[in-house]
Parts: structure tokens; C-alpha cells; sequence
């Protein structure tokens, strides 16, 4: 946990609460010529991991402090030549998670 | 090492994910886990608010506000997934200007239409109301009085809204904005096959071995559904995809066959393919000959202008657009033949091949296909045609009715079909596809709304469109709109519709949750409570039927639609709305209020608003004392029981994902028409198109015909206007969205480099785009999504600041009247 957070200001205004984080998974539909360009587009992208693929699609994982950003990726991704779709899945949202990698 | 909390987090995320890609094993349990849980959010099931496919989603609530929506994956439409704009729905309800009071235009303290919108109260808003209604009916009479509702209307809105309309105000002069997007595809429905709507449904895209998307761009209007059929498409190497537009888009990346024709020449294109299945001996004879008839269409039928309008004077069909008469097969074939691949391929300006192509997909009996299509062929000044040219070769060859063999209209708003269509808030309708022209069917609805007959005025009222042009010219006076931004919405809308708003003679009130560009323009807003600020229904493109409960209480003094309604109907008696010599044949009527007649009838007050879980809020029926939805949807299920229309129980939706009808005996249908699929169809019959008395669906002939207004010298080139994937209709809900905002932050002019750079214009320039009703200011993307022909730009109607209806032609189709919105003339010149 980044303790340097902690300022007299979060005091004050009673934000004394721990870093969240968001944790959503998605589904990319890809034509199968673009797989690998879409692949290192991903790859490219902060906080995407890939946790599955088949010969057209890629299960996708992304994390941020706030859904916003989640959706905002996604309807990049959607954007992208060679998606056929890119649709949201699940999406978690957990404070516990944000204190780290390890606890 | 242990994994951490945070992995095994996305391992889970990951793992629903592949599930609902089919990629590894289910999970079984919904992604509500127990992270969310202990943020103490309460999740809820509902439809999305937005697009016709009528996707489930679960709705978190914490604290009185929607916090969290994701995907349901019980939900049978998306199995799970979300698109973009279903992703943000949690944050509709929370843009920065909703409506939270009621506003008047006033001056010195009163009512006055050059006035300034003031806050009031309810009681005053609705007095100012009622005393206009009353003026205006007293003056001229019922056909004064009129209301604009919506495909987003829940079911039970729209039906209080055609009984209030029809048997309280005595005025037809109801119409969705449904005409402006479905009402071509009705028409075609009833005209072909007796009886709206689909005969097949969404398992279609897992059955079938082709699509053709007939100027629809699923990838952006429908991407759940797009995602099903991308699924097909590249899981089954012999699926085949053929794309038709009138530019590129993202949809034509996955297509076999892309075809790109000239704007109004898909008849022409579907003339040809109903030949060549002819000429290729490739008819289902049995299918034919058993369960179709043949007839030939009036032509040249006009444009749906102005009656005084050049077009209208010059045209010979006008008298009665939708006439038919009975042909033969032999005189069907020989109309077609006419249609040959040189002719349509020179008129189109498609490559031959690719015209062959497509038609070999509908020709080859191997082949199950389903044909898709939305506003591409219902915002078309021949889209009934176009709609019922398709149905003729899914006729001919048999391909209809079952698993994979699917004609199927996609609808674009949530309940365009539940509400707009079933419960029958267009103009010459009534519930359950019957109509206010014939008798029996007026007979018939009197006695299920326990009142008098010779009540419901027999003449149709005035659709969508012919109501912004008596608006205009004063005839309509008292106009009441929900759910819906019309002045963004409408056709040649500086010219036919702003006037009519602002004409001193009417009296203008919106009831919306945001300050829209119709809602400024009105003399009254009324704030509305949303989607699941209420319990609602709506049904969706394939018959579904699917049910929230309220799970959040609007802000201030928002007010659900229905309230709106029943309330206003208490400040109007019998005695002064209804003729006397229906008071004096049945005064047992007199003395009462519209609410007590239409509300308070033992139907609609039947049920004891306990029967709601008290863990749900219910604001209507807290307001009326009795559970109001449920007492409404009974008594318009009724109009459909026995005949082909049958909803279930009530209570029943709460508990599913939506149920496709006819529910009989608590079970829905998936395929109409159909034996042993579809209960109505009498055994032995294998086939029966009930809908028509002889059983037979209709086979038209009809040619191509000319758009209204085509480019010329001065006005050089085609606007297409439509949607894109991050904003939905007139971008009231997405466009206060920040995410979505700033993904597509405002429209622009598509437009080919070539036809930008003999211009003058360079990527991203200012453009003066201009048609003889209007022009706008709008940015060029020479690079973007949309790739163009030459001599065609395409412009979204999102963008309340870029008003691309200022420009379009408010040309209709004569006979469903809906607009052709893909089809003008403009002129672009550089700033």
C-alpha cells in the first residue's frame, strides 16, 4: 500500500479509503488475417493482459482506478482495423485488490 | 508462490469471459462475485435501455443510485457480453442537466409562450395543460389534440398512452417515432404475411449457412448480434457473409461478397435475384404452390411530400398507394424477367460477379440463409417494396420459417416492436395488429376497455411526419411528446418542424429526463423518470418480452411517463370529453373522470400494489393504490390471447429473461408458422401463414423506382445520414456519457478523398454542407471508419450541434409514411 497517499487533505475530507482498482474482462472478435497485428496492439496497451485466445477471438483482461478508463480502452479497441467487436464481459470492483501485489 | 488476490481476480474475470466466448468450460455461476458483494450492491436483472436487440444486463444499486451494469449471462440474447454503449449504461441517469422539476415558459408570472421556462409545480404545469387541451378541443374538435410517443416507451406507457389518446381525448392522433424507424417493416409484415413482426428469431445466426445484411452495419448499430454472426462466420469456413450498403463500412471487413450500390437501387438488385432463381429453375414449387398467392403493386405512388409538391402532382399512383391486385406465377415471372444481371448491374453499378454471387446464396437449395436488415431499407421512399422484395425470395425458394432460413428486420429502438408495433400507438392501429379504420376491431377493443361503443374514432390521425406539417400549418394545436427528441429526429426539420413548435397558435409540451433540442423548443417540460426509475417492459426485434422492476427512485421531481398520463387524465371528465349522445346511451359513464373510465375500469385496478415484493419501489402504484403495470399488461394481454399474440402471465416475466411470443401454456415460440414449432399451425399443414385468411403469404410484384430527389449540377452529391457504434439515436443518453463523449466527441462529414480534394477540402477541414431546405457547418474525415464511393458522404444525427437534419428531405414512403432518411441531395463547399 502506497502510505504516501495519506496526506492531512484525505484526512480532512474523509477520503481516508483505500486505492481500488477496476477488473474487467473482454471479448475481441478478430478476422483471423489480423490476429497477430491485433495481438501486439494489445499487447501494447497498459494494464490489457491476454488470458485466452482461439483462431478469432482473444479473452481479454484490463485493469484501472476507474471504470471509465476500462471503457474508454474498449471502445478504442472496437475502433481498430481488423476487430470485428470488442464487447465487455465481467467487470469487478475490488478494494482489497488495490493494496498490492501480495497480502 | 501463492497467486495473489488481484490474479486470481482476473483469472475468474478471464474464465466467465472464455465462457461466454465459447472459448473453455461455463462457469456456472453469474459474475456477481463476492468483491461486488461486499460493496453491499444489490443486482437486479433488466433490458438495455437502448437498441432494439434487447440485451439483458444486470443493474447493481447501492445507496438509492445505479452504480454498476454488466452483462447478463443468463440472458439468452448476449450470453454475457456488453457492448460499448451497454457497458456505460449505469451512467445514464446521471448526466449533469437532468430534469428534476417541471418547467413552464412564463412572462409577469403566467403562462406565456415568448416567455422564459420557469420551475412550477406539477398541479400548476398540468392545470396550464388541461385548460389548453380543453380551449383546443372546444374549438376545433379532437383532431386539434395530438401526441408523439416512442419505441422507448415501456409497454404499459404506450398502452395508457392509446387509451388516453383514442377512447379518453378521442384523437387518433397518436404515432411513435417508431414510423421514423420501423414502420416500412410493419407494413411490409402485414402486408405479406397478415401479422407483424419476425417468424424467426436470434437462434437463426447459429442455424444458418449465409447472411445478407441489406444495408444494415451490424458491427456498429448491433454488435451483440454482429458478434453471434461473426461467430458463425468464422467458426464454419462454408458460412458466407454478403454486405450491401450504399458505402463501406466496419461490417463489409468480414464480407464474402461487398457490394457497394447506388442509393434506391437494392430493388432492383432483389428484382434480379428473384429472376435469376426463376431462370435457374431453382423455385420451390411445392412451397409456391402450397403456401403463397402472387399479386402486383400500384407504381409510381409519389413521394409522401407535401400534396402540392411538383413530385406529388406529376405521380399517377397517389390515389392509393398500397393497392394490389391478383396475378399469376407466370405474370410475376415475366415482370421480373425484365431484371436481367446486365440491366441491374449498369443501374447498380455492382460488378456482375459479386451480383451472381449473391444471388446463388438465395438460389442454392443447400444454402439456409438469413437476410438482415434496419433502416437501410425502412428509412427508404420504396421501403415497404424493398422490405416485401425480400420476403418474395425467401418465398420462392422456401427459405423461411425455419432454423437458419430467416428474413429478419433488426429493430433499432428497445421496444419498438413491444410497444411502438404490438400495443399499436401508431396512428391507424390498435393492439395486437388490428386497426381504428375497420368496425369490428374498434367493437372489439371498446368492450376490453369497458368502454362505450362508437367511442374511438374511426379515421386514422396523422403520422409522424404529416404531424410536424400541421403543426405547422396550424391545424394541430395541443401536441404532447415523450420519449423522444423529434426536432433532432425529424426530416427538413428548420422547415417543417421548429415552425410548427413555435407557431403562436400551439401549445407544446415534452416530457423528457434532459434539456433535448425539442425539449427547449416547447412551451412545457415535463421531467421523466428512466429506465429502471420504473418497472417496465419492453419487447424486442425477435418477439421478446422481457420485464424490470423499478430499482432506483428518479431525482426531484422526475416522473415516470405512465404517472404523467394517468395523472393528467384525472383533470378531464366524461361530461366534457366525450359526445353527449354517447353520455345520454350510456349514462352510467357520466360524472366520471378519464381516470376513473380508462384507469379505474376493474381491469387496470385489479391487483393490489402488495403484490409487489416490498423490496422493489413502485411509484405509480404507490400514487394509485393498486399495482398498476400488472393491471395494465393483463388487460392488453387479453387483446392477443387466442389469436396468435398470446403473452404470459404477468408475473411470469419477472422471472425470466424475456419470453418470445405467442407464450402458450407458459411455453414461448422460437420459429412461427411452422408446424411443430408454432402451435397455431393446424397439424397437417406443415406450412400456414395464419396471419392472411387463406393462410398464404403474398408474393409481390413491384419495380424500381426512382428516390425523390437525386444529385444534379447544383446539388452534386448523396447524403446518407445513420448512427455510429458509441452514440445512440439523438445522442441524449450517450452524449453525457463522458467516455462515450469523448470517443466520438462530435459527428463529422465521411466523404471520399477524391470528391473532398476537387473541393478544395484537406482531412478534418470545416465544410459548408447544404440542400435546398437547409445547410450546416460540419468537419470532414476523409480517413475514418466509413470509407465512401465518390458522389457520396454519410453524416451521423447524433450531434445536436450539427443538426444534419436541417438538411435531409422529409419525402416519405407513401405507404408506411415513414422517411427516407439516406437519400438527399447536397452540395459541400469549403469554409
Amino acid at each position: 500500500m502506497k502510505e504516501s497517499e495519506l496526506s492531512r487533505r484525505t484526512l480532512l475530507f474523509g477520503q481516508l479509503r483505500s486505492p481500488a482498482i477496476y477488473i474487467s474482462s473482454a471479448v475481441v472478435s478478430v478476422l483471423p488475417q489480423h490476429l497477430e497485428e491485433v495481438e501486439q496492439l494489445l499487447s501494447a496497451m497498459p494494464e490489457v493482459e491476454i488470458h485466452h485466445r482461439s483462431p478469432s477471438k482473444f479473452v481479454i483482461v484490463l485493469e484501472a482506478p476507474d471504470s471509465g478508463i476500462l471503457g474508454a480502452r474498449l471502445a478504442e479497441i472496437s475502433g481498430w482495423n481488423g476487430v470485428l467487436s470488442a464487447n465487455m464481459v465481467y467487470e469487478q470492483f475490488d478494494e482489497a485488490a488495490g493494496h498490492g501485489e501480495e497480502r | 508462490m501463492s497467486l495473489s488476490r488481484r490474479d486470481m481476480l482476473k483469472a475468474q474475470a478471464a474464465a466467465v469471459a472464455a465462457a461466454a466466448a465459447n472459448i473453455v468450460i461455463p462457469a456456472a455461476a453469474q459474475p456477481v462475485a463476492q468483491g461486488i458483494g461486499t460493496l453491499e450492491i444489490k443486482w437486479s436483472k433488466a433490458p438495455c435501455r437502448f437498441c432494439g436487440t434487447g440485451c439483458g444486463v444486470m443493474v447493481g444499486v447501492k445507496g438509492g443510485k445505479v452504480v454498476a451494469t454488466h452483462g447478463d449471462t443468463l440472458a439468452e440474447v448476449n450470453r454475457g457480453l456488453n457492448c460499448i454503449k451497454g457497458y456505460f449504461l449505469s451512467k445514464i441517469m446521471y448526466g449533469g442537466d437532468r430534469l428534476t422539476t417541471p418547467l413552464m415558459r412564463k412572462k409577469n408570472g403566467v403562462y406565456d409562450k415568448n416567455g422564459e421556462f420557469t420551475p412550477v409545480s406539477w398541479d400548476e404545469a398540468f392545470g396550464v395543460m388541461a385548460d389548453r387541451l380543453k380551449a383546443v378541443l372546444k374549438a376545433k374538435g379532437p383532431t386539434a389534440v395530438g401526441m408523439f410517443g416512442s419505441g422507448q416507451w415501456t409497454i404499459w406507457e404506450g398502452y395508457a398512452a392509446t387509451k388516453l389518446m383514442r377512447a379518453g381525448f378521442r384523437s387518433n392522433n397518436l404515432d411513435p417515432n417508431a414510423r421514423h424507424c420501423m414502420a416500412s417493416a410493419a407494413f411490409a409484415f402485414m402486408r405479406t404475411f397478415g401479422a407483424d413482426e419476425p417468424m424467426g428469431c436470434y437462434d437463426d445466426f447459429e442455424a444458418a449457412d449465409a447472411f445478407v445484411l441489406w444495408g444494415s452495419n451490424m458491427a456498429e448499430m448491433h454488435p451483440i448480434l454482429w458478434t453471434r454472426l461473426t461467430d458463425r462466420r468464422l467458426s464454419h469456413p462454408h458460412v458466407k457473409v454478403a454486405v450491401l450498403s450504399t458505402f463501406t463500412h466496419r461490417s463489409s471487413d468480414l464480407a464474402d461478397i461487398p457490394i457497394v450500390f447506388k442509393p434506391g437501387a437494392d430493388l432492383a438488385i432483389l428484382n434480379y435475384i428473384a429472376n435469376h432463381i426463376i431462370t435457374t429453375g431453382r423455385v420451390n414449387k411445392d412451397f409456391v404452390k402450397n403456401h403463397t398467392t402472387f399479386v402486383k403493386g400500384v407504381t409510381d405512388i409519389g413521394y409522401g411530400l407535401r400534396s402540392d409538391h411538383p413530385l406529388e402532382m406529376k405521380a399517377k399512383g397517389t390515389a392509393n398507394p398500397a393497392a394490389t391486385e391478383p396475378i399469376d406465377f407466370d405474370a410475376y415471372a415475366k415482370f421480373v424477367k425484365d431484371y436481367t444481371l446486365e440491366k441491374v448491374s449498369a443501374l447498380t453499378g455492382v460488378e456482375r460477379g459479386f451480383l451472381q454471387e449473391l444471388a446463388e446464396l438465395y438460389a442454392d437449395p443447400s444454402r439456409k440463409v438469413m437476410s438482415l436488415w434496419t433502416m437501410g431499407c425502412n428509412q427508404h421512399v420504396r421501403g415497404v417494396w424493398a422490405n416485401q422484395l425480400i420476403y418474395n425470395i425467401h418465398l420462392l425458394t422456401g427459405k423461411i420459417a425455419e432454423p437458419g432460413n430467416s428474413p429478419f428486420s433488426l429493430t433499432g429502438q428497445p421496444s419498438a416492436c413491444g410497444t411502438a408495433r404490438e400495443v399499436g400507438t401508431f396512428a391507424h392501429r390498435l393492439p395486437a395488429d388490428m386497426a381504428v379504420a375497420n368496425p369490428e376491431h374498434r367493437k372489439h377493443t371498446e368492450e376490453i376497455w369497458h368502454v362505450p361503443h362508437g367511442l374511438i374514432p374511426p379515421k386514422p390521425g396523422y403520422h409522424a411526419v404529416e404531424q410536424d406539417r400541421m403543426l405547422r400549418d396550424g391545424k394541430l394545436n395541443f401536441y404532447w411528446i415523450q420519449v423522444n427528441n423529434n426536432l433532432q429526429a425529424a426530416p427538413n426539420n428548420t422547415q417543417e418542424t421548429y415552425p410548427g413548435y413555435r407557431n403562436p397558435d400551439n401549445f407544446i409540451v415534452v416530457s423528457d429526463a434532459y434539456p433535448t433540442v425539442t425539449a427547449l423548443a416547447a412551451d412545457v417540460i415535463l421531467p421523466a423518470a428512466m429506465w429502471v426509475e420504473k418497472e417496465g417492459a419492453y419487447g424486442n426485434a425477435e418477439r421478446r418480452t422481457h420485464f424490470w422492476r423499478q430499482l432506483v427512485n428518479a431525482p426531484g421531481e422526475a416522473r415516470s411517463d405512465l404517472w404523467q398520463m394517468m395523472e393528467f387524465s384525472k383533470r378531464f371528465t366524461t361530461d366534457e370529453m366525450w359526445p353527449a349522445e354517447i353520455l345520454e346511451a350510456n349514462p352510467n359513464y357520466r360524472g366520471k373522470t378519464l381516470f376513473d373510465v380508462l384507469f379505474k375500469n376493474g381491469n387496470v385496478d385489479r391487483y393490489a400494489a402488495s403484490e409487489i415484493p416490498a423490496e422493489y419501489e413502485n411509484q405509480e402504484s404507490k400514487a394509485f393504490g393498486f399495482y398498476v403495470q400488472k393491471g395494465l399488461f393483463e388487460e392488453y394481454a387479453t387483446f392477443g390471447r387466442g389469436h396468435g399474440h398470446d403473452l404470459g402471465p404477468f408475473d411470469l416475466y419477472h422471472e425470466t429473461r424475456g419470453l418470445r411470443w405467442p407464450v402458450v401454456e407458459n411455453r414461448e415460440t422460437r420459429w412461427r408458422y411452422r408446424e411443430g414449432l408454432d402451435p397455431y399451425v393446424k397439424p397437417g399443414r406443415g406450412v400456414e401463414f395464419y396471419g392472411q385468411p387463406d393462410g398464404r403469404a403474398k408474393i409481390i410484384a413491384v419495380p424500381y423506382e426512382p428516390p425523390a430527389e437525386s444529385p444534379d449540377k447544383e446539388y452534386d452529391i448523396w447524403l446518407v445520414t445513420g448512427r455510429v457504434l458509441e452514440h445512440w439515436h439523438s445522442g441524449s443518453m450517450t452524449m453525457r456519457v463522458p467516455e462515450l463523449f469523448r470517443a466520438f466527441p462530435g459527428a463529422v462529414c465521411f466523404m471520399h478523398a477524391e470528391d473532398a480534394r476537387v473541393r478544395g477540402i484537406n482531412q478534418g477541414a470545416e465544410i459548408r454542407l447544404a440542400s435546398r431546405r437547409g445547410e450546416i457547418r460540419i468537419r470532414v474525415d476523409i480517413r475514418g471508419r466509413n470509407r465512401m464511393p465518390r458522389g457520396v458522404v454519410f453524416v451521423p444525427w447524433f450531434d445536436a450541434s450539427e443538426l444534419i437534419n436541417k438538411t435531409t428531405l422529409d419525402a416519405t414512403d407513401p405507404i408506411s409514411k415513414q422517411t427516407d432518411f439516406k437519400k438527399c441531395a447536397v452540395k459541400i463547399t469549403a469554409v
